[in-house]
């Protein structure tokens, strides 16, 4: 059972508690631990690091030296986290005076950021860990029968100098899980293009306009549902997708959004109500 | 049995170049034309592009001129992604084609189209113009040409990166939010304000910053990061707009903007909290009117499915909040004195 320090987003905390609940149901299915770091806090989503650089610095040495401490590797399920977390450590590891400094804070806490934990996604560990033939090996319920658009979403493929797992242009690794699972991928060309999560607040009609053209690919090219890595994309296109689309003008369609950690779980034999699905606004 | 060695075998392809033909005074709607022509490896596509001109279709209409990736000219849409025909090789764009050897041209995005592969750009001129993207010189009118007007080294760094830029447009092309609404101020524009307001020469710093945080200015970016992988000079440019909002929060106060209120939330809840406290996020950035007017019938719907996030009472601060508290404030008291330095 290989284990791993696992990170609470706050998002998978309050509005999409469903990622943690499915992931919990199948995690030693494939031989994976992923150990629950309830000493994390919020990475600062992407806007901490303009707010105050310092700040998001030290929260996020922080995050990475109790996963340090573990002795794990950090893994968390959302893209932003995954982006901010690992900024954040390619700045401290760039920076001996910024670490020094965060060093010295942190030791009231007796933690220490050495760099010696990566900060990875669930859907890399799936991938690269546990493995395609594996995952293959473990299928109950193949999704045989469904075409499934893959929308990676932004932060877990850019700035790709920060992330640096899949190419950018054209990922691959939801399209082989996917695939390890019995499912079929489309071509889509909204797989590695924006949700619009992140100004959903401050500029709502531009963020629609985002999500709806994500939405209407999948909806055109007849995808049994979508499925993302990235629990905010999965708020803009399951939570707001009725009013996306209907800003772009369509009020008869829909698409089911499936988070990776629920399609995974119907591939291994779980059921939508236990793995939460039925949460979903689209449903 | 004749044996080819691998590189003499792909030395020379024949390549399919289907180009976006468009031309609003004829056609009713864009078509494409395929041209096929032989390449040998290490020849660009703008190379590719000016064979077809002169030897198939003297119609094909694009822009170039230094052919070595500093005019900016010759930016286009290669396989789908912006880049410059000129530092482009077939070979490199060869991987990425949908049909073997057959590689899309078409014009940049979010620029109205002149014809084919040229786009007005006319309207990113207009934003710098709107954003006043020059230095307005603190000198005296009077001194100007008789005294030099140093910058140290250690300003010109902060945005040296930021002066590689071309102007090629190939970020406005990616952007996700100009191509939800044209009047975003878009990338290239949010560099060169980034460039001028760290330049200490410059005079309308807070002009500029105020136009800046207005509504399709600086916090209109929604972070998906495609100009900043798509820039053909590896510009850091989200570093910039980054920049544009620290300086906006330091200078102009959290109680500004939507944006700068959204932003500060996250502060003020990891430090209380250690986690976001996402039910009240939306009256924080937006007021109760707002909330109320656009999220209510979202809000009713999240409550049937049981998602809506907790109110504040309820969201459990993280473990050992107390001390990581103590070493949030230590870190302001930090921050306070780079401030005071800087100002010195």
């Amino acid at each position: 059972m290989k284990r791993y320090a696992y990170y609470l987003s706050c998002i998978n905390e309050s509005m999409t508690k469903e990622v943690d609940r499915s992931i919990d149901l199948w995690q030693k299915d494939l031989g994976i631990e992923l150990v629950k770091m309830h000493e994390s806090t919020c990475c600062g989503g992407s806007n901490l690091d303009y707010v105050s650089p310092k700040h998001f610095a030290l929260v996020n040495a922080r995050n990475i030296a109790i996963a340090e401490k573990m002795g794990q590797d950090l893994v968390v399920s959302c893209n932003t986290c995954l982006m901010t977390i690992r900024s954040a450590k390619k700045k401290l590891d760039e920076t001996p005076e910024l670490k020094k400094e965060v060093n010295d804070i942190l030791k009231k806490e007796g933690l220490e950021y050495r760099g010696t934990s990566d900060v990875r996604h669930l859907l890399w560990v799936l991938v690269d860990d546990v493995g395609i033939d594996a995952i293959k090996e473990k299928v109950k319920v193949p999704l045989t029968n469904y075409r499934i658009a893959p929308f990676y979403g932004c932060h877990i493929l850019r700035p790709s100098k920060v992330l640096g797992h899949d190419n950018p242009v054209e990922p691959s690794s939801l399209d082989q899980l996917i695939e390890a699972l019995g499912g079929k991928t489309i071509p889509y060309e909204h797989k590695n293009r924006c949700c619009g999560f992140h100004t959903l607040l401050v500029a709502e009609e531009e963020s629609l306009n985002v999500a709806a053209e994500a939405l209407e690919e999948a909806i055109r090219e007849k995808a049994d549902f979508i499925v993302t890595p990235c629990p905010l994309c999965h708020t803009v296109l399951d939570g707001y997708q009725a009013k996306a689309l209907k800003q772009a003008g369509d009020e008869k369609n829909s698409i089911p959004v499936f988070h990776l950690s629920e399609m995974v779980g119907l591939a291994l034999g779980y059921t939508a109500k236990q793995l939460g699905i039925k949460r979903h606004i689209v449903t | 049995m004749t044996v080819t060695e691998p590189h003499i075998e792909e030395a020379k392809k024949d390549i399919t170049f289907r180009v976006f033909r468009f031309n609003p005074q004829i056609d009713s709607k864009p078509y494409y034309d395929d041209y096929t022509i032989q390449v040998e490896r290490g020849i660009t596509v703008l190379r590719s592009l000016n064979y077809i001109k002169e030897h198939l279709d003297a119609t094909v209409s694009f822009r170039a001129f230094c052919q070595a990736g500093i005019c900016g000219s010759c930016a286009m849409r290669v396989n789908g992604l912006s880049k410059l025909a000129c530092t482009t090789q077939v070979w490199e764009v060869l991987e990425k084609c949908r049909e073997p050897n057959v590689i899309k041209v078409e014009p940049l995005r979010n620029l109205p189209l002149v014809k084919d592969l040229i786009v007005d750009m006319d309207p990113l001129v207009d934003k710098m113009k709107h954003y006043s993207n020059w230095v307005e010189s603190t000198m005296p009118e009077e001194k100007m040409g008789k005294k030099e007007f140093l910058i140290s080294e250690e300003e010109f760094l902060k945005y040296d990166k930021a002066t590689d830029c071309i102007l090629c447009a190939s970020c406005v092309s990616e952007c996700s939010i100009l191509r939800a609404n044209s009047e975003y101020v878009s990338p290239a524009v949010l560099l060169k304000s980034y460039r001028m307001n760290s330049d200490s020469r410059d005079a309308i710093h807070d002009v500029r910053l105020a136009e800046l945080v207005k509504d399709h200015g600086v916090w209109d970016c929604t972070h998906c990061y495609r100009c900043q992988e798509t820039c053909v000079k590896s510009i850091p440019i989200m570093d910039a707009i980054h920049g544009i909002r620290e300086d906006a929060i330091e200078r102009r106060g959290m109680k500004d903007t939507s944006g700068s209120k959204h932003a500060e939330a996250f502060m003020s809840d990891i430090e209380k909290k250690g986690k976001l406290v996402e039910a009240t996020l939306p009256i924080r950035t937006n007021g109760m009117a707002w909330t109320l007017k656009n999220l209510l019938p979202m809000a009713m719907k999240m409550i049937v499915k049981r998602r809506t996030p907790p109110p504040p009472p309820l969201v459990k601060p993280t473990k050992g909040i107390r001390v990581f508290r103590s070493m949030f404030r230590e870190m302001s008291e930090h921050v306070r004195e780079d401030h005071k330095s800087h100002n010195k």
